[in-house]
């Protein structure tokens, strides 16, 4: 096909391009309207059945709070829920420390993070902290070590798991006087636990 | 069909007729002369541009039929435009149709070729239409198209001689097996003498000729088909068979024309060559004479038909599917629209259930998770009492053993042995757990002590077994996974230098010191 050929056929293959065009255009922009449109509608119908089971489950729900409020509200009074209550915990431990009669407790509390055995708890919207306390104290023998543990456990100042604990004998002369034996170090992790969000409030 | 321009021409006139809308329009008839051309001329230039079908009434033409070896592609290309130019030095307007092929053993090809031998009687008609740019779509012979009569009539017979009274005189096409075997122009002047005698020796001489052709013998059963147009041929029938017995005749009248054909009767006063142009325009034969330049137009305004249907087609689907699309989208925004609004009342209604709900500081959800967490912590939380009460009551029955360092931890890593671990001949088998465990491992208690034996007077056999029969003690205990002795007061290893004395000074006999570590199993 030649050059005039062509010419004699301008017209219509431009008006067949400008079709062409104009369709795929047409069609492009319609598709990527149905799609969101779909989306849209896949995301209200979920959140429609959402609404839904939540409303058939309202009675569970009601149920729930009966049940666990009580308990849960033991747990925000001990600071177990909600934000760290570290003035409670240096009250335990100085009350500990009296109902034990050591010797004083040195400690040191780290900054908070996020609690390394979360995901064992299966905690869903919660989330869970820690912060480690160093606690170094000198005992007369190894049974204060439980018992001081067991006293701080008792202050209601908080939830606290025990890491780790070293003992070390303390070099007394062979002396019987009432004068520490052990030297003790312990790190405790408090843990907290709160809503991740404030929206996760009951609406 | 496609409206289009049908024109006949002859030696004597000129019919040009239009056909519109599948139906053919009255003819308009020119004179074969110059003002006749001049007038044609007019007649384009007032109508439409509409593509151009011409036929020829002509004396000049030439029909032959060849059998020739059987080919394909540009092969038979090749082989028709040589025989072509070997038939038709003087002519470009000719054609070859293959019309089947030979019983034979070579079963050949069977052609018919034919061709206008004198061109110059389209040449001025057929450049009025060029300059008029109207596309040529073909040149064809009167007899070619007669081939669509047959088809409409349903006449199947073996031999049949179509006779037709034109301008030009009388014409005569023979056909076998519904194919156009050889056609001619008999000049006879209708308006002198009796004229359908003559007409009825023409058709006898005719049978002759075809016999000594070898076409047909003369034993053969002919029909012949009288196409008497305008009904001035009514004794001819009786008067072939008279002549002829063993000639079938039919005559095909005027009123039987317009019932059977489907041509109107105006359209067919209106010329001669009017039912050569209805049967032209109902279905244009294949026996196309115009040659490759001729037809050049033609061929662009196809394509160009062919580019506007696609982008008809084209413009039609995307129209089709936006529709289709257009309403699935209003179908799924009113969905939408119907969702939300249940959710809306949905969640009005629960707004009203959790009104007689107790006051709560979270959702339920949390509650029961916030509450279920601490019992959980409470459940796997540890202490070293375990531990201490283990040692406590292995140390009872060791008094021998004296603990200067107690070290426990609660992790998944336990204490690590280091480079001074020994595996104790009495712990736990070798099949036991590496002492890393990966991080998602299950927690477990470890402990690491460090001590002496006392009293020790330099007898490390007594105090290595002394410490061995310790670790096995505690490894004995249900809950105890693994006791791996570390540290021994004397490290007998070949590969170390080893140094002391043998005094039973206790001052100069140095320490019996060793390290253990020891994993409870972790929780279940």
């Amino acid at each position: 096909m030649n050059t005039t050929e062509l010419r004699a056929l301008q017209a219509p293959l431009i008006m067949l391009m400008v079709v062409v065009g104009l369709g795929a255009g047409l069609v492009y922009q319609l598709d990527q309207t149905l799609t969101s449109t779909r989306l849209e509608l896949a995301q209200q119908q979920n959140q429609m059945r959402e609404a839904r089971t939540r409303l058939q489950k309202s009675g569970d729900e009601k149920e729930l709070i009966v049940r666990y409020l009580p308990n849960y509200q033991y747990l925000q009074s001990i600071g177990f829920v909600g934000d760290e209550q570290r003035l409670n915990w240096l009250e335990g431990l100085r009350l500990a420390n009296q109902q034990t009669q050591l010797f004083g407790v040195q400690y040191q509390i780290g900054s908070q993070q996020a609690y390394p055995y979360a995901v064992e708890l299966d905690p869903g919207q919660l989330t869970l902290h820690e912060s480690v306390m160093k606690l170094n104290f000198q005992l007369l023998h190894e049974g204060d070590l439980m018992s001081f543990l067991t006293a701080l456990g008792k202050q209601g100042a908080g939830f606290f798991a025990v890491n780790q604990c070293k003992i070390d004998r303390l070099n007394t002369g062979g002396s019987i006087r009432f004068q520490p034996n052990l030297r003790a170090e312990c790190d405790v992790a408090w843990i907290t636990v709160r809503p991740s969000s404030p929206g996760d409030k009951k609406s | 069909m496609a409206d289009k321009l049908l024109i006949s021409v002859s030696a004597i006139q000129v019919s040009a007729a239009r056909w519109l809308g599948g139906r053919l329009g009255e003819c308009t008839v020119f004179e074969n002369s110059e003002a006749g051309l001049a007038a044609f001329k007019d007649h384009l230039a007032q109508g439409p541009n509409l593509p151009a079908h011409m036929i020829v009434d002509a004396v000049e033409e030439d029909y032959r039929f060849e059998s020739l070896p059987h080919s394909f592609g540009s092969d038979r290309s090749e082989m028709i435009a040589r025989k072509l130019k070997q038939h038709y030095r003087n002519t470009t307007y000719c054609s070859a149709r293959i019309q089947g092929r030979d019983p034979g053993k070579r079963r050949d090809d069977r052609y018919l070729f034919c061709a206008l031998t004198n061109p110059e009687l389209i040449t001025a008609w057929l450049q009025a239409v060029t300059e008029r740019e109207l596309p040529v779509a073909g040149i064809y012979l009167v007899p070619t198209v007669s081939a669509k009569l047959i088809e409409n009539l349903k006449l199947k017979k073996t031999n049949l001689l179509v006779v037709s009274i034109h301008g030009a005189g009388l014409r005569l096409s023979f056909f076998r097996e519904q194919q156009l075997r050889i056609s001619r122009l008999a000049r006879i002047d209708g308006s002198e003498g009796d004229s359908i005698k003559n007409y009825a020796e023409e058709i006898s001489n005719t049978r002759l000729y075809l016999h000594a052709l070898r076409v047909m013998t003369l034993d053969e059963h002919l029909s012949v088909l009288i196409v008497d147009r305008n009904d001035t041929l009514p004794g001819l029938e009786q008067a072939i068979a008279r002549d002829n017995p063993n000639i079938e005749c039919r005559r095909l009248g005027y009123r039987e024309i317009i019932a059977s054909l489907g041509v109107t009767a105006p359209v067919l006063d209106s010329s001669s060559d009017a039912l050569y142009l209805h049967l032209l325009g109902l279905h244009p034969p294949e026996n196309n004479l115009a040659p490759a330049n001729v037809t050049l137009g033609y061929r662009q305004h196809q394509i160009r038909r062919g580019i506007y249907a696609l982008a008809g087609v084209t413009a039609f689907a995307t129209t089709t599917w936006c529709a289709i699309n257009l309403y699935q989208l209003f179908d799924a925004r009113a969905d939408t629209e119907s969702a939300r609004r249940q959710t809306t009342e949905l969640q009005a209604k629960y707004q009203d259930a959790t009104h007689q709900f107790p006051a709560a500081p979270t959702t339920a959800e949390n509650l029961r998770r916030a509450v279920e967490i601490s019992q959980k912590i409470g459940a796997t939380t540890r202490t070293p009492e375990i531990m201490m009460d283990l040692l406590s009551r292995a140390l009872e029955h060791h008094p021998a053993i004296f603990l200067k360092t107690f070290g426990w931890k609660y992790d998944r890593t336990e204490f690590e042995a280091g480079r001074e671990g020994i595996p104790s001949p009495s712990a736990a088998p070798s099949s036991a757990p590496p002492p890393n465990l990966p991080a998602s491992g299950k927690r477990k208690e470890s402990v690491r002590i460090e001590g002496e034996v006392r009293p020790f007077r330099g007898d490390f056999r007594d105090a290595i077994e002394s410490i061995n029969r310790f670790a096995e003690a505690l490894s004995r205990q249900p809950n105890v996974a693994e006791v791996k002795v570390v540290k021994l007061p004397l490290n007998i290893s070949p590969g170390l230098t080893l140094s002391g004395n043998t005094t039973d000074s206790r001052e100069q006999a140095g320490k019996a010191d060793f390290t253990l570590i020891l994993v409870l199993k972790p929780i279940a």
